[in-house]
């Protein structure tokens, strides 16, 4: 009997585990990745070019000043809109990325960010953006690792099983977060 | 053959998106827009109130996603719409399109520990001067606490 329910602990073990594998190595690449936004960015790259198109007369509107930046700038395609954080600065959005003109020198900085394909989805999901039917497969998936740590642990029988040295191993796993916390939350 | 007429379903998809406005979050319930430049001229009249305003973004957090900023109806104003992590998450091509939000005004004090514990990403986009190593004093930041957008394809 015992030997029996060991055996179905381990097939569902062996294949949730399978059934896991793919969405485990996206949450783990992107939770890498989104773990160090600090240092980098893990959705986009960011793409810089300047420009020198002469000093602008900020006296004038916005409108006059976005048609007379986006001409100097030779824009093929009129820009989506235009803004001025100050009096110094206009910003021209495009559909690739922002120009801000300095408009007392007339330099220019364009920044545009592209996807980084595989990492912006892989975060996205990871971050759940897409809600709706996503946030059920992702409990789905939240649930089939808690069973993977339920059934793993009960895998193996003896001195290596959650008797034995297994439970010195999954004190320590358990100990690690519950210490940190403690730490960071009250002692630091 | 039929790859030219996935690529033609595609193209009439993609064509009939544009101009349609996407959904963010929750839906937008509150009828009358507020303009930008009225909240952020008496945010203690408006703090702690639901207001939906209109404005083109001028900024999007392009780390998680977690703001946009809109531009307001008068000069050199924006107001920024914030949201926990993950709560919703915008593109970074949202900048220049129009958008309405809907969220909670807040008039939020950052004490200069506060300051240095921020994203400094968001810290830029709230004050375009923002630098860490110069921090002189608190930070007054009025904006929206965010609960729905949309934004025009």
């Amino acid at each position: 009997m015992a030997g029996r329910w060991r055996r179905w602990n381990a097939a569902i073990h062996r294949d949730i585990g399978y059934l896991a594998a793919g969405l485990t190595i996206v949450y783990a690449v992107s939770g890498i990745a989104v773990n160090h936004v600090a240092d980098w960015n893990p959705n986009y790259r960011l793409g810089e070019r300047t420009y020198e198109v002469g000093p602008l007369d900020k006296g004038r509107e916005e409108s006059a000043l976005a048609a007379d930046l986006a001409a100097r700038l030779q824009l093929k395609v009129p820009p989506r809109a235009a803004f001025q954080p100050d009096e110094d600065t206009l910003q021209l959005f495009t559909k690739e990325g922002t120009y801000s003109a300095d408009l007392p020198t007339g330099k220019v900085v364009f920044q545009g960010l592209r996807p980084r394909p595989v990492l912006l989805a892989w975060n996205r999901l990871h971050l759940n953006a897409p809600k709706g039917l996503w946030t059920y497969l992702a409990d789905l998936y939240a649930l089939g690792l808690l069973a993977l740590a339920l059934t793993g642990i009960l895998i193996l029988k003896g001195p290596k099983g959650i008797l034995g040295r297994g439970a010195w191993l999954a004190g320590i796993g358990a100990a690690i977060p519950a210490a940190f916390w403690a730490w960071w939350a009250w002692l630091r | 053959m039929l790859p030219r007429a996935l690529l033609l379903v595609l193209a009439a998809t993609l064509a009939l998106r544009a101009g349609e406005w996407k959904n963010y979050g929750k839906n937008l319930t509150v009828k009358e827009e507020t303009k930008i430049s009225e909240i952020l001229a008496h945010p203690d009249k408006y703090q702690g109130k639901k207001v939906k305003v209109r404005g083109v973004v001028t900024n999007v957090c392009p780390e998680r996603g977690c703001y946009l900023n809109l531009k307001g109806d008068k000069k050199f104003q924006q107001l920024q719409f914030k949201v926990d992590d993950g709560v919703i998450v915008f593109p970074a091509d949202a900048v220049g399109r129009e958008a309405v939000a809907e969220g909670v005004v807040a008039v939020t004090t950052f004490s200069v520990a506060e300051q240095k514990e921020m994203c400094p990403i968001e810290a830029k986009a709230l004050d375009p001067k923002f630098d860490p190593k110069k921090i002189k004093g608190p930070m007054k930041v009025v904006r929206l606490d965010g609960l729905g957008a949309e934004l025009k394809n």
